[in-house]
């Protein structure tokens, strides 16, 4: 059945969209990441105006990432402290980058920058990740005690001043780097529309040595705030979002979301981070394709003067 | 220009005498509801002419409001594809024509011109950063044409009698709401004698149109109520599932 979306002015199959609201819900679940970089491009794909699909996909995140947050705290896997330091810098980072975003779109190179942030983003952050858990994993199996959290090994972290006590993390550190980590992944969320938790989880794993079952809880929480932000700010700067098709969107996600946490929970922390970074570096690889091959039309259409 | 023609014509048409023309539309507004997926208008209209004689050609045209487009060119700049160069033209939304036989049948080009008869005889009045804002146009009725928004119909007016004839406009799902017009023409012999133009309002209606206006009037509280929305259905979400579990 069809439905009109007032905003985008466009009528859509709902069951298409509900079933994206699903997947993507799913993934998100199963990761800890809010899959803004998996539904942005599909919704795009389908036909949605790419102004829509971002600051709609901003608020979709934020419903989704709801459920899964309240689904972590009964865990107790959440650090509200440090979830807390960085969502502060990041509503900063978001700030800046819608700014950032509407410098590109003057230029006519909002597409590039979004593109070609992704390829590079998705990329490097998809390759670590990749490797590392390849690694782990290896070395399992050899049957060594490879944990991932190296305690007692100090890196350049633990040298920087403003330490504070991150009880839930189990980490003393100092609070410059959540703070410029979570400012960079704010500058991410307004310029591509995403939650930026695919690279809060492996920043939070590698640079703090945070645990890996708190990373999914608090990266959801930061996330949460950051795309709730974006959102309005889409709202009033640019009209863009679709509350129609955010419905839907939700519906689908928080659903999809639920069962992905349980099957989260049955897989292992390095078979998570090597499923993630397939994932991640399949949507790198697809855009790159996309920028590399000559599009079928050279030409495209964009109304006003922008 | 074009539409000082018109409202020349419409005053000098009764001086024709010979053949003249009474039009009218299916519906005068389209309204856009939830489950609007696209419609369409029947134009329809006689031709009082006093003889026996040889009855003239019809064209329907529809025209949504003007906007002013942005087409940009990709180029091949370091191996990847991106924004280059790009024109700027003010042309109407949605532009439909038919008619009763091809369009070079009918009239000359200038005429055709004149009326603006036919996607490729629109002023589009463009504006390049590279000079020549040939490709440019065409680049934008070939990506309106796929959507459905620019349509041409060469012999999409039917004739039902010797002298009543009908069309079917399309109005697809993804026309911009605004005051659109329906002009019909009556050439004879290469020339027009007789037209007629109608308002056609498209328009969101109901809820739809409800959530609209409140994003555009209010959108600080809009997007607050989407994101209220969201997490309340987030937070609905997990009280199902712990009924379940």
């Amino acid at each position: 059945m069809e439905i009109y979306l007032p905003i985008a002015q466009m009528s859509v199959h709902w069951l298409a969209i509900l079933a994206m609201g699903f997947a993507v819900g799913f993934l998100s679940g199963v990761f800890g990441i809010g899959g803004g970089f998996l539904l942005t491009p599909l919704l795009i794909f389908y036909g949605i105006p790419p102004g829509v699909a971002v600051a709609t996909t901003a608020s979709q995140v934020s419903g989704v990432t709801f459920s899964g947050v309240l689904a972590h705290w009964k865990r107790r896997t959440v650090d509200f402290k440090m979830g807390g330091v960085m969502m502060v810098a990041g509503l900063f980072g978001t700030a800046f980058g819608v700014w950032l975003f509407s410098v590109f779109r003057r230029m006519g190179q909002a597409e590039f920058a979004v593109s070609s942030s992704y390829v590079v983003l998705l990329g490097t952050v998809g390759g670590i990740m990749l490797n590392e858990s390849v690694r782990t994993w290896r070395a399992q199996r050899r049957g060594q005690s490879a944990s991932l959290r190296r305690s007692g090994q100090h890196n350049w972290i633990h040298g920087l001043p403003l330490k504070m006590r991150f009880r839930q993390s189990r980490l003393y550190i100092s609070a410059i780097p959540p703070v410029v980590l979570g400012f960079a992944v704010g500058i991410f969320s307004g310029l591509l529309g995403v939650g930026g938790a695919f690279i809060m989880v492996p920043a939070m794993i590698y640079l703090l040595r945070m645990p890996t079952n708190v990373v999914v809880g608090t990266s959801l929480f930061q996330v949460l705030f950051v795309t709730a932000v974006a959102t309005i700010l889409h709202a009033v700067d640019n009209h863009t979002v679709d509350i129609v098709l955010a419905l839907i969107l939700i519906l689908g996600g928080v659903f999809g979301v639920q069962y992905g946490v349980r099957a989260g929970a049955k897989l292992r922390g390095e078979q998570l981070r090597f499923l993630l970074a397939l994932l991640v570096l399949a949507v790198a690889a697809r855009l790159f394709y996309e920028m590399a091959m000559r599009p079928a039309d050279l030409y495209s259409l964009s109304s006003g003067a922008p | 220009m074009k539409r000082a023609a018109l409202a020349l014509l419409l005053l000098a048409a009764p001086a024709f005498g010979a053949e003249s023309l009474t039009s009218g539309l299916s519906q005068d507004s389209v309204e856009i509801t939830s489950n609007y997926n696209g419609t369409d208008i029947i134009v329809f209209g006689a031709i009082e002419e006093p003889g026996e004689g040889k009855i003239g050609d019809v064209v329907v045209i529809v025209r949504g409001p003007d906007t002013l487009m942005t087409v940009r060119r990709k180029d091949r700049i370091a191996g990847i594809w991106m924004n280059d160069a790009r024109a700027r033209v003010v042309v109407p939304s949605y532009y439909f024509v038919s008619a009763t036989k091809p369009l070079a049948e009918i009239a000359s080009r200038d005429t055709l011109s004149r009326y603006e008869v036919g996607i490729s005889h629109l002023h589009a009045d463009p504006e390049a950063s590279d000079g020549d804002p040939g490709p440019y146009v065409a680049a934008l009725v070939r990506a309106q044409a796929r959507s459905g928004l620019y349509r041409e119909s060469p012999s999409g007016v039917e004739w039902m009698s010797r002298t009543l004839f009908r069309a079917r406009v399309p109005v697809p799902a993804s026309v911009p709401p605004g005051s659109y017009n329906v002009e019909v023409y009556l050439f004879h012999q290469g020339d027009v004698v007789s037209a007629q133009s109608w308002p056609l309002y498209i328009d969101q209606t109901g809820f739809e149109r409800r959530l609209f206006d409140f994003a555009g009037s209010s959108p600080l509280l809009y997007g607050v109520s989407t994101v209220l929305m969201a997490v309340l259905l987030g937070w609905g979400s997990t009280f199902f599932f712990r009924r379940r579990a």
